[in-house]
């Protein structure tokens, strides 16, 4: 018996240290880290709008997949709703697929599946309920992109571009970076910044 | 299992302190070294406390990092990004006006970045200021490009919003948050740099 004590109070030991270790790291607590490019992106699964499941892999296109992490209500991401369904029709007819993840906690699958309607978003949005993949992805904020190639590994991290105003758009970083992949060269830049609405996690 | 429950409560006690001070002092470790100032851009913010609020001003890029240089002052500094668009930063903004309010005089500077539209510097921006009671000198960033205003505040942020930044008399940072603030936590981030006399 007295070894179970002693297991019962490291085990307290351990999780009081844990607990203080997450309340006290003065750093946000609602993102994790992003993987590094070139990470290797294993596969997940998550259901669509109307509850049925589809896996990062069954999803992707020859050449890779476009994952963006979007919103109902941020008027940042709304401000790219044309742009991100643009991107969709150009970039899956050269075999790169576009699909939307919503990881707000505030946003119901019917609400994101209303809002995709309203809004003539072309491309598949999935449901992340307590954004685990946003966890896995580091995602932020939306819209948030990622690159991830054929072979599932991650070429570009970032913003679709620099200006929720497409007036004021001088760098195309998310089609540049999908550009050079298929044209086989580096890409450039692999990561960027933008503001975004905070993601609204569980 | 009685016996023992004394021993596990102090057990527990010693560890808590114990990880509590090992992570205050991590924190500061490894803080990015952001820096502050700028007599140009912050001139009115050292004034007294004003009871109306402050005109607000255009900032570009070189504007905040004169903002967040270290030449400027020696007095600790809080720092916040909102958009009157952005939900949980209109949420948390109350309790901003509040923190501005109990220790701007015990020494915090305290300065907001709108990321609102440059076109409602003088509609939707002061009204909002102007319903929250806030009296904070605000800003309205003006660039074309954010990425480069991103990464001179923080290294780690990636531009969610709101994200709010501590730094204390030496320019360090010493608090942050991305997405909307727990105001306890920064509370008590703030007491231990005015409390401190620094």
């Amino acid at each position: 018996m007295k070894k179970q004590y002693a297991f019962a109070l490291f085990a307290a030991m351990l999780l009081i240290l844990a607990g203080a270790v997450m309340a006290g790291s003065g750093k946000s607590s609602d993102a994790a880290m992003s993987p590094a490019i070139g990470a290797t992106i294993g596969d997940f699964t998550l259901p669509d709008t109307d509850g049925k499941d589809h896996s990062l892999n069954s999803l992707k296109g020859k050449n890779g997949v476009v994952v963006i992490f979007v919103s109902v209500q941020c008027p940042i991401s709304n401000a790219y709703n044309d742009r991100m369904s643009k991107l969709a029709d150009d970039y899956s007819a050269r075999g790169i697929n576009v699909i939307g993840i919503n990881a707000n906690k505030t946003e119901s699958a019917e609400a994101v599946k209303e809002h995709a309607a309203a809004k003539h978003l072309s491309f598949t949005i999935l449901k992340d309920p307590g954004n685990k993949i946003a966890d896995l992805l580091g995602a932020q904020h939306t819209p948030e992109a990622y690159y991830i190639d054929a072979g599932n590994k991650l070429l570009y991290h970032g913003r679709i571009d620099n200006s929720t105003d497409t007036a004021k758009v001088e760098s195309n970083d998310l089609r540049d970076a999908l550009d050079s992949a298929l044209a086989g060269k580096p890409i450039q830049k692999t990561t960027s910044l933008a503001f975004g609405c905070s993601i609204k996690r569980v | 299992m009685r016996k023992l429950l004394p021993f596990i409560i102090a057990c527990s006690a010693i560890v808590s302190g114990f990880a509590v001070s090992v992570l205050s002092s991590s924190r500061d470790t490894a803080a990015v070294g952001l820096r502050r100032g700028s007599q140009t851009v912050q001139s009115s913010q050292t004034k007294a406390h004003p009871a109306t609020p402050q005109a607000i001003r255009l900032v570009d890029l070189e504007g905040v990092k004169k903002l967040i240089s270290s030449d400027r002052q020696t007095k600790p500094l809080l720092i916040n990004f909102w958009a009157t668009w952005c939900d949980p930063c209109r949420d948390e903004f109350p309790d901003l006006v509040k923190v501005d309010q109990d220790y701007r005089g015990k020494g915090l500077d305290f300065i907001a970045i709108s990321l609102d539209d440059t076109a409602d510097i003088k509609s939707t921006v002061p009204e909002f200021l102007r319903q929250m009671k806030a009296t904070m000198p605000v800003y309205l960033l003006n660039v074309n490009d954010p990425e480069p205003v991103i990464m001179a505040v923080d290294k780690d942020w990636g531009g969610a919003l709101p994200a709010t930044f501590l730094y204390d008399a030496q320019g360090k940072v010493v608090f942050r948050h991305y997405g909307r603030v727990k105001t306890p936590e920064l509370r008590e981030a703030i007491e231990k740099l005015v409390g401190s006399k620094q």
